[in-house]
Formats: C-alpha cells, sequence, structure tokens
C-alpha cells in the first residue's frame, strides 16, 4: 500500500516536472512576453521596456528563470499576473473553487445516470433498455460541450425575459449538464459492459446456486468487481473534465479556471498560463491518484500485490 | 484502401445501414468543403451594408418557380425586417456572380443558384440570415466547413505520423526506450488537452492571417494530438512482434526498419486507420474552440469556431436561435456521423 502511494507520488512529481518544463520552454522559445505589446506604444522607450524585463526577471538566461519559477512554486509562490496585477496562486485558488463545484456537479450527473442505468441494464436484461443504453452512449459520446453549452445558452436566453442572471442555480446545472455529458457516455459504456462481463463468472453462478435473489447477487456480488475500471476511467477523466470546463465556461459567462486560461492567453500573461498548466496537471495526477488508491480501496488483490 | 473503407461493412448487419447514413454525412462535408465558392451564393466577406443581422430570407413560390420577396428595414435599432411583396424574384440557378477558383485550378464564377433579375440589381438570398456585418451567414458556413474539415483532416494526418512513428519506435524498440516513450505518451493523455493546447498558443502572437493561423493550429495539433495514436500502434506492434512472419523476416537478416515499416506497418493499418478516423472530430473540435475562444482563425475569414461567437448577442440568439447556431449542428452531425460509421469499423 505505502509502495503503491510512493510509486503513484514519483510518477506524479515526474509528470509534473516534465509538463512545466516543456511548457516553460515552449513560451520561452517562442519569444514575446506581455511587455512586447508595449512597443507599440510610441511613448515608452525601448530603455524603460529594458528596465521593466530586468524587474520581472526576463532578461534572465531560460533554465535560470525556470529554476527560478519552479523554487518559487515548491513554496507556493507562482510569481505575479502581469495582466491581473496580483499573486497567481491567489488568482488560482480563487477561481478554482468555482470550477471544482461545476466539475463536481457534473460528475454526480454523470453517476446518477450512469450507476441505476447499468444496473438496470443487468438486471432486467429487456432489450428496451439494452437499447436506450445504447444510444445514449452513442448521443452523449458525439454530442461536442461545446454545442451542448450553446444550446443551454440558447435555452437559458429563452428562459429569462432580461438579461442573463449569471448567478442563477438554472444556469448553474445547465453548465454541469454540459459538462457531463462525455463522462456520461465513458461511465455508463465502461459500468454497464463490466458489469454484464461479471455476471457471466463462475462466482455469480455459485451466488445464484446458493439461492440468492438476483438484486442481491447484483448488489453484493457483481458491483465491487466490476468498479475497479471505473474508478481508473473517473480519475482519468478529470483532465477531460477541466479541459471542457474551458468551452462551458466561456460560453455561459462562468468566471472560473477555464476562463482565467483564456484571459491569460489572451493577454499573454505568461506567469498565470504556467501557474494554471502547474494546478491543473497536478490535479489531474491527483485524480489519477485518488482513482488508483480507491481501486487498491475495492481490490485486495490491488493492495497485497504493492501495486 | 478506399475499397476497403467504403464497403468493408456494408451487408453485415442491420446496424450496418447507419453506417452507410454516416458515410453520407462525412461525403456531404467533404463536397462542401471541395465546392464552397460553387455553393455559395455570395462571397463570405461580401457585406450589405443595408442588411445587417437579417432574418433567414422566406423562399415562396408563384407556380413552380421558387420567388424571394427583397426585405426592408423596419427598425434599424432593433433590427427588425420585414417583407416587400410589391417586388418578387424568381430564383436562378447556375447564375455567374463573384469569380473563385474551382478546386484550386479553374477560374469560374457560375454559382449554383442566386436571384435572377431583370434590372440589373437582385436582392440577395440568405439562407441562415446575414451577421452583425451583413454578410450571408450560408456562404460562410461552407467556407468555415471548408477551413475546419481541411485543418481537421491534415492535423489528424500529422499527429498521425508522429503517434505511428513514436509508437512503432516504442514497441519495437523495447525497454527502456519504451518506458521513457510510453512515460511521456501518459502523462500527454492525462493532461487536460484543451489546457495544454491553450498554453501552447500563449507562446505565439494573437492575431495571425489565415496561412499561419492555419500552419499555427496544424502545429499545436500535431504537439497534442500524436499520444493516442502512439500508445494504439505500441500496444498492436507489439502484439505482432512474436509472431512468426516477422521472426522470419528478422532471422532472414531483414533491417529493423524494413521489418517494422515494410513487414509489422502494413498488418496493422486497418486498425490506425480506424482510430485516425475516430480522431477527425477532436481536431475538428479543438479548432472550433480554439477559433471560438478568439485565439484560433481570426476575422474576417470564417471557421465553424469564429462563427458561433455570434452567440454572445443574446438577442439575436433569443430571435434567430437556428441561424446562429447552424455551424454548431454542422459539428454535432459531423461528430456524430463519424461515431456512427466508427462504431461498425472496429477492426
Amino acid at each position: 500500500m505505502i509502495k503503491l502511494l510512493l510509486r503513484k507520488c514519483l510518477q506524479g512529481l515526474m509528470m509534473v516536472l516534465i509538463v512545466s518544463a516543456v511548457t516553460f520552454a515552449l513560451l520561452g522559445f517562442a519569444g514575446g512576453d506581455a511587455l512586447t505589446q508595449l512597443r507599440d506604444n510610441p511613448q515608452i522607450s525601448e530603455v524603460t521596456i529594458e528596465r521593466l524585463r530586468s524587474v520581472y526577471g526576463l532578461d534572465q538566461p531560460l533554465p535560470i528563470r525556470y529554476f527560478r519559477w519552479l523554487s518559487g512554486a515548491v513554496t507556493g509562490d507562482l510569481g505575479e499576473s502581469t495582466y491581473f496585477r496580483v499573486p497567481v496562486s491567489g488568482l488560482v485558488r480563487a477561481r478554482s473553487i468555482s470550477t471544482f463545484l461545476l466539475g463536481t456537479a457534473a460528475f454526480a450527473i454523470a453517476l446518477t445516470f450512469a450507476v441505476p442505468l447499468s444496473l438496470a441494464g443487468v438486471r432486467y436484461k429487456s432489450r428496451t433498455i439494452a437499447a436506450f443504453i445504447d444510444s445514449l452512449i452513442l448521443l452523449t459520446a458525439s454530442t461536442p460541450r461545446i454545442v451542448l453549452a450553446l444550446v443551454a445558452l440558447a435555452i437559458s436566453v429563452r428562459l429569462t425575459a432580461s438579461a442573463m442572471d449569471t448567478s442563477s442555480s438554472v444556469l448553474f446545472w445547465l453548465a454541469a449538464l454540459a459538462l457531463s455529458a462525455p463522462l456520461i457516455s465513458v461511465f455508463l459504456a465502461q459500468f454497464h459492459g463490466e458489469l454484464q462481463r461479471t455476471m457471466r463468472e463462475d462466482f455469480i453462478k455459485l451466488a445464484r446456486a446458493k439461492g440468492l435473489t438476483e438484486s442481491t447477487v447484483i448488489l453484493r456480488h457483481a458491483i465491487r468487481p466490476a468498479l475497479n475500471p471505473v474508478l481508473t476511467i473517473a480519475g482519468l477523466s478529470l483532465g477531460s473534465v477541466l479541459g471542457g470546463s474551458v468551452i462551458v465556461e466561456s460560453v455561459l459567462g462562468r468566471q472560473g479556471l477555464g476562463t482565467l486560461m483564456v484571459s491569460a492567453v489572451r493577454a499573454r500573461d505568461l506567469p498565470l498560463v504556467m501557474g494554471i498548466v502547474l494546478f491543473t496537471s497536478t490535479a489531474v495526477w491527483l485524480g489519477n491518484a485518488i482513482g488508483e488508491l480507491l481501486q487498491a480501496v475495492n481490490d485486495k488483490r490491488i493492495r497485497d500485490l504493492g501495486y | 484502401m478506399n475499397e476497403q473503407l467504403s464497403t468493408g461493412g456494408f451487408t453485415r448487419r442491420r446496424t450496418d445501414r447507419v453506417a452507410v447514413v454516416g458515410w453520407l454525412v462525412i461525403g456531404l462535408f467533404a463536397l462542401c468543403a471541395v465546392f464552397a465558392g460553387f455553393l455559395a451564393p455570395y462571397d463570405h466577406s461580401a457585406q450589405s451594408r443595408f442588411e445587417p443581422s437579417a432574418p433567414a430570407t422566406r423562399i415562396h413560390f408563384s407556380g413552380l418557380t421558387p420567388i424571394i420577396h427583397p426585405q426592408r428595414v423596419e427598425d434599424p435599432l432593433r433590427r427588425t425586417y420585414s417583407e416587400d411583396t410589391s417586388n418578387a424574384f424568381p430564383l436562378g440557378f447556375f447564375l455567374r456572380g463573384y469569380s473563385y477558383t474551382l478546386l484550386g485550378i479553374v477560374e469560374t464564377d457560375v454559382h449554383l443558384f442566386g436571384v435572377r433579375s431583370t434590372s440589373g440589381i437582385a436582392p440577395r438570398i440568405n439562407l441562415l440570415g446575414t451577421d452583425q456585418l451583413g454578410r450571408d451567414r450560408f456562404s460562410r458556413l461552407l467556407y468555415a466547413i471548408r477551413f475546419s474539415f481541411i485543418v481537421a483532416l491534415i492535423g489528424v494526418l500529422v499527429a498521425c505520423l508522429v503517434g505511428i512513428l513514436i509508437g512503432g519506435v516504442s514497441g519495437y524498440a523495447g525497454r527502456l526506450m519504451d518506458t521513457f516513450l510510453m512515460g511521456v505518451t501518459d502523462a500527454m493523455l492525462a493532461l487536460p488537452t484543451l489546457i495544454l493546447i491553450l498554453g501552447v498558443r500563449a507562446a505565439f502572437p494573437l492575431e495571425l492571417p489565415m496561412t499561419r493561423a492555419a500552419l499555427l493550429l496544424l502545429l499545436i495539433f500535431a504537439l497534442t494530438g500524436w499520444a493516442d495514436m502512439a500508445r494504439l500502434t505500441r500496444g498492436l506492434v507489439l502484439s505482432l512482434r512474436t509472431r512468426e512472419f516477422v521472426v522470419a523476416a528478422v532471422a532472414l537478416g531483414v533491417s529493423q526498419r524494413r521489418v517494422l515499416f515494410r513487414h509489422i506497418l502494413p498488418n496493422i493499418l486497418p486498425s490506425l486507420r480506424t482510430r485516425a478516423l475516430l480522431l477527425l472530430p477532436t481536431f475538428l473540435l479543438a479548432e472550433v474552440a480554439l477559433s471560438y475562444l478568439g485565439v484560433g482563425l481570426q476575422e474576417p475569414e470564417p471557421s465553424l469556431g469564429n462563427m458561433l461567437t455570434a452567440a454572445s448577442d443574446l438577442d439575436q440568439l433569443r430571435s434567430q436561435p437556428f441561424n446562429i447556431l447552424a455551424p454548431a449542428l454542422a459539428v454535432l452531425l459531423f461528430t456524430l456521423a463519424i461515431r456512427l460509421v466508427g462504431r461498425n469499423e472496429r477492426a
């Protein structure tokens, strides 16, 4: 168990390091930063720009800048946003709360669709339910989030006569629904498929032979082994939720991590871009790690193997 | 290669009929992309200053000839229009209009349809209305499909090349190289792609002309989209390298490169092709997202993404939701079609 934990931590650290280094290098090599645009202003002399550059440490070579940034990042100091003029860490923390809530709601919606439907699918082996599950998977898998978000926007505009009220809970749930669509397909396909596979196993036959009711067989014996792949997928889909939040938040005008990233890119606010990339890659790693830990809790074999 | 793709699953099961529908839709998109100039009645950036944000032109019939009535502005502030029924103009086919190059070679000015007029000046037919600048939304949609479709297609090709190369090397070279490459691949797969794409995008100037924007999008796609392909290729290569015919080739002293590209690659190509097909909507959506967020293709060039920014005009969205969301519908149809086809192509 501890071996597994350590292994995951090391992997995560490597991943975050590689990602941040590559992004940093790319941003550095491509040249240009928030100060480049100042050149267009004839009233600001080249000397001033150079002075500003040394104030922000932009005149240093790339590796030095990276290590400076990294040592700051370890202590939670991600530098100052050149556009918003406030510390990056505070900005990211404030905005990530809203995105976190939205993502949690999306996960909750996906689970409330996937779990009961999959269970009903194996409990009552009816064709209607199977066909419904199949078409729901196809539909949610192929409806892009941007389309859903735009439709949600059109609906909310129709509902409210006046200007859009961004704080309304209707809009929040519409956004969460748009964010959750691909999750529904992934969870449903995984869980339903895995349950069907498990139901053909010998120990299920044994449980039935003992005279247990079908519901008990499913709820007590089939769920646990079928859950593991779903946990992996759930951990992995955190990345897709964070990526999707960029679109959903921008379309529906929510202040979150996604919209923060967009404004950072548009303002070429490199410290902020780096901060968000670091934060999201850490979050994704955390999601994966939690997914695997939950698997270990669920499945004793994984725990004992130490993998 | 194409025969196999198109006839591979036609007669197998009932669901295969669905795949035909999928192929038809994809074919329609390809036609739009190739013949955008011919199908679009107007130049995508030509403005009609008297009718900004106009609703779609209604088509009436007098007898059997389709006719339209010109639209008159009723309230320029609220942008309401009414039809002037005292005037009627018949629709015509294969009319002359602005000139474009067909298939990139032939210079021509014939368009599929347009408004016929005897007096010289004809009103415009806007099948999806006009945007805020008075440009025909239908023509823009066709050109947008062309740009987005082509960028996505080339993007998939480039990303596949990179992915197959990395995956092939990883699967065939083994051990240390494999561990390293697959570590990087896993990291790429787990990351929030859109945020990564935006991060890469931040490295380049915000406003770019069309060809450079397209090149930049391709570069970004190649940098971020290869991981999925690499993973699949590696798995397939691994499963083949212990098979007899590969072992035999190695025993005969065939060079490593030749074994990989002449003996293994042709055998895994069908599976790779299916995955490449499924990647197409991913890239299309990435382009749509970037252009929607204002960091992809910039106005006045149309793309499916930057046309959708019109949805931020909430009044317009309320009064003509279908016209505004038509590009979204196109995206939806395309992803659905690819899914329908991909479902049966699973090798």
